[in-house]
């Protein structure tokens, strides 16, 4: 197996896909590589794929195409100890009507989806290859080797849309040989299924709407936070830890993961589902200060690859900055077509573009977000307080009320200490 | 959820060929074995009594934790399983 492409694309994910449908859609002769018996296989989220605006530039009817589950028209979050919780919800009817802000989907169906566009326009789409090695002639890239095949695939140019661990990246010497635990977290994740009608019941949902709840104190004392999200017919429920977190705590995901769906008022939540499946990924959280050299001679970096994911604690982005920079790097695949120059000269291009892009200008934005998600403090105590609080203000037992000014600053000394609360208060303002 | 029954509610296509090769020795030496309770499929598991690491590579999600989480570069070899073979999820 030898083909001269022009491009080829490394992951058939959202960066790799959207990166391969543009350059094809502008004729170039594009191979996009995937190591999955199908595109999206080993590809879980526990997340929502928001709106896609550079997607809906290059197909317009994007969402009416697109196989999706449900439009999130309410959002939660829940403040959580062992035995009690404290829910802020946000419903709009503006987020109840297209273009919808965002929608749950499997990933399995819609990368799969997202990859076959990009083979309609042209692109030729070569799975069960797990990328090994890139090739050089000359000292220029000259293709990428497939695992446990004695073949190659060739072309002048390679996009790293490889996921997180990136190793295409790593073999151009673009990223770091180690990762920082403290920059990285994983999600694990339980598909539960549950028949459409008793969800519709259980989070107050009419026809195809769909609620996204985050919650905080939840994960045993790790850092990190938990996850559910409504689909047509089941439910993603789900915690990310912080790796560096995890590693010393000695608590293990699954156990942390069952003690949460056994927590009261999320039992309440999941009960009658049955279990469909169980994931786990890494998920790049470092933000703005974690992200490697975009471009070299012959290679860019997109997607989570280029750790481009955005976990500020309010949003949590990805697929979204993923397609966007694989969008932006096929241009700059085109680009050096025309220009038949695939130097680093020409590509870095792209991180030109991406720093003009709202992609660059949010992550650094909020590249504080990381510090303020590293405060221990978040995932016990603040929980706590928030919880204890209300219970205060709501209990009614014959003793006198506190004014709640009071209550919060007598609550803020016994939990976290006024000068901690104070400094965690300056560090969350910085970072948002 | 158990842990133990991960083959009942998650699919693979297990490869002889391991992806993940694990210098054992190193381990041994480790003070923290973060992989023991890091990993979400629990494929890595050491016993005190033999003071031997043992992992399993058949119900890996091919998640990257453990190539994090290890600072010791306990590993031979970390790649991906080969195209085709490893976890398949449907749903997720």
């Amino acid at each position: 197996m030898s083909k001269q492409y022009q491009a080829i694309v490394v992951g058939a994910g959202p960066a790799g896909s959207s990166a391969a449908l543009t350059m094809a859609r502008a004729g170039l002769d594009v191979a996009l590589v995937e190591r999955g018996t199908f595109p999206g296989e080993k590809n879980m989220f526990g997340g929502i794929l928001h709106r896609m605006t550079s997607i809906e530039e290059l197909m317009p009817d994007f969402w009416t195409k697109a196989p999706l589950e449900r439009h999130i028209a309410k959002k939660g979050t829940t403040f959580m100890t062992a035995e009690a919780s404290f829910n802020v919800q946000h419903e709009t009817t503006n987020f109840d009507r297209a273009p919808y802000n965002g929608y749950t989907v499997f990933r399995p169906r819609f990368d799969r989806w997202l990859a076959e566009e990009a083979v309609k326009a042209g692109a030729t789409l070569i799975t069960r290859s797990t990328v090994d090695d890139l090739i050089y002639k000359n000292d220029r890239i000259a293709g990428v080797s497939i695992l446990g095949r004695t073949g190659q695939i060739k072309a002048p140019v390679v996009i790293a849309a490889d996921g997180v661990l990136s190793f295409t990246a790593q073999k151009a010497g673009l990223r770091r040989p180690k990762f920082n635990a403290d920059q990285m977290a994983v999600g694990v994740k339980a598909l539960i299924d549950m028949p459409r009608e008793m969800i519709d019941d259980r989070f107050g949902l009419v026809r195809d709407q769909g609620f996204a709840n985050e919650f905080v104190g939840c994960t045993g004392g790790v850092r990190g936070g938990g996850f559910l999200y409504t689909n047509y017919d089941s439910l993603s429920i789900g915690l990310v830890f912080h790796l560096a977190s995890l590693r010393t705590s000695g608590k293990t995901p699954y156990d942390l993961l069952n003690e949460f769906m056994e927590q009261p008022q999320v039992a309440k939540l999941v009960r009658g589902g049955r279990l469909q499946e169980y994931s786990a990924h890494v998920i790049p959280e470092g933000g703005y200060n974690m992200i490697p050299e975009l471009a070299g001679n012959g290679i860019l970096v997109a997607g989570d690859a280029a750790a481009l994911c955005n976990a500020t604690g309010v949003n949590l982005e990805g697929i979204n900055l993923a397609s966007h920079s694989g969008i932006l790097a096929g241009k700059t695949v085109i680009e050096a077509h025309q220009q038949q120059d695939f130097s680093l000269k020409t590509l870095k291009r792209y991180k030109e573009r991406l720093d003009l892009s709202w992609v660059m200008k949010d992550l650094k934005g909020f590249r504080n977000a990381p510090k303020m998600l590293h405060i221990e403090r978040i995932y016990n105590e603040y929980p706590e307080l928030v919880c204890s609080m209300m219970e205060h203000i709501y209990r009614i037992d014959g003793t006198p009320k506190m004014s709640i000014p009071k209550l919060i600053l007598r609550e803020v000394k016994e939990r976290v200490g006024l000068k901690n609360a104070i400094s965690d208060a300056l560090t969350a303002w910085r970072a948002l | 959820m158990n842990i133990d029954e991960i083959f009942d509610f998650t699919s693979f296509t297990i490869d002889r060929e391991p992806h993940i090769v694990l210098d054992t020795a190193v381990c041994v030496g480790c003070d923290n074995r973060g992989c023991t309770n890091s990993c979400p499929a629990r494929c890595y598991t050491w016993s005190e009594e033999e003071q031997i690491m043992t992992f399993v590579h058949d119900g890996c999600l091919e998640c990257g934790t453990c190539y994090v989480v290890c600072h010791k570069n306990a590993f031979t070899r970390w790649r991906y399983p080969r195209g085709g073979f490893g976890v398949a999820y449907r749903m997720t």
